[in-house]
């Protein structure tokens, strides 16, 4: 079990999927994540190593004003190691490399950036649903009554909204 | 009133919000005089905050005073156009 900002990852799960443990983190998002931090599809969360579990907590303790996560360069498919005998200098150095790539975190519409998880999301949620409530729109009432929000049918059918909507929801 | 429109913002934001010219706007802002419209899918614009509308809901007229936070939601969103469902046992057996 490896504790990550107060959510268990379970050990023998693959990490992008146990990364959808967090609230407000679903599969697509937990797949952008592990591609940001480098971390391959089949890897599951006991291989993780402890470099890799504080960067995702790094970033995942406030996603908006995280560093840039620095992209280590890949081989390609076709990349072939240089025999043993090459002189070091022959090598192509580390700088060149990372020349040749560009930033990766530096798109303005980087929705990792905007990620909300936990208690910032409900939080928004609860500021939400508390203004439609304060400002006395449609949809406040009907949160107030606990009916459904959205048009649904309510002859029939609106039993998880009957369980769910409360203006204190979240 | 489509509330999923609502709640998903209708409109593209390309053409711009829709709104209604009320030509006796800047005397209700002065003497707080209430206009009376049937418009209910007019936006909210930032110079409608302080006045009062009577809003139309089929039938009645509903007073809607209109504050800051009100901005881009529309008329008809504060005036309910059905009653309240309480139940009731009919006499008919």
């Amino acid at each position: 079990m490896v504790h990550v900002l107060g959510v268990q990852l379970p050990d023998s799960q693959l990490a992008k999927f146990a990364l959808t443990h967090f609230y407000g983190i679903g599969h697509h998002t937990a797949h952008r994540l592990c591609a940001r931090l480098q971390i391959h599809d089949t890897c599951k969360v006991r291989q993780l190593t402890a470099n890799q579990v504080t960067a995702l907590a790094a970033f995942l303790s406030s996603p908006a004003t995280s560093p840039n996560i620095p992209r280590v360069p890949l081989a390609s498919l076709r990349f072939r190691p240089p025999p043993v005998s090459t002189p070091p200098q022959a090598l192509l150095g580390a700088k060149a490399l990372l020349a040749q790539t560009s930033a990766p975190n530096s798109n303005a519409n980087d929705s990792l950036k905007k990620l909300k998880i936990e208690t910032d999301l409900r939080r928004e949620m609860r500021e939400n649903i508390a203004h439609q409530r304060m400002i006395g729109s449609y949809v406040g009432k009907r949160h107030a009554m606990g009916l459904p929000v959205r048009g649904q049918n309510t002859q029939t059918n609106a039993k998880t909204a009957r369980k769910l909507n409360r203006v204190e929801r979240y | 009133m489509h509330p999923s429109l609502i709640v998903r913002s209708g409109r593209s934001a390309w053409k711009g919000p829709y709104f209604v010219s009320f030509p006796n706007i800047r005397d209700a802002l002065a003497n707080n005089v209430a206009i009376k419209t049937k418009a209910r899918s007019c936006t909210i614009l930032p110079n409608f905050v302080g006045i009062r509308f009577m809003v139309h809901n089929g039938k009645d007229y509903l007073p809607v005073t209109v504050t800051q936070d009100m901005v881009g939601h529309k008329l008809g969103e504060f005036s309910h156009t059905k009653k309240r469902f309480v139940y009731k046992v009919t006499k008919n057996k």
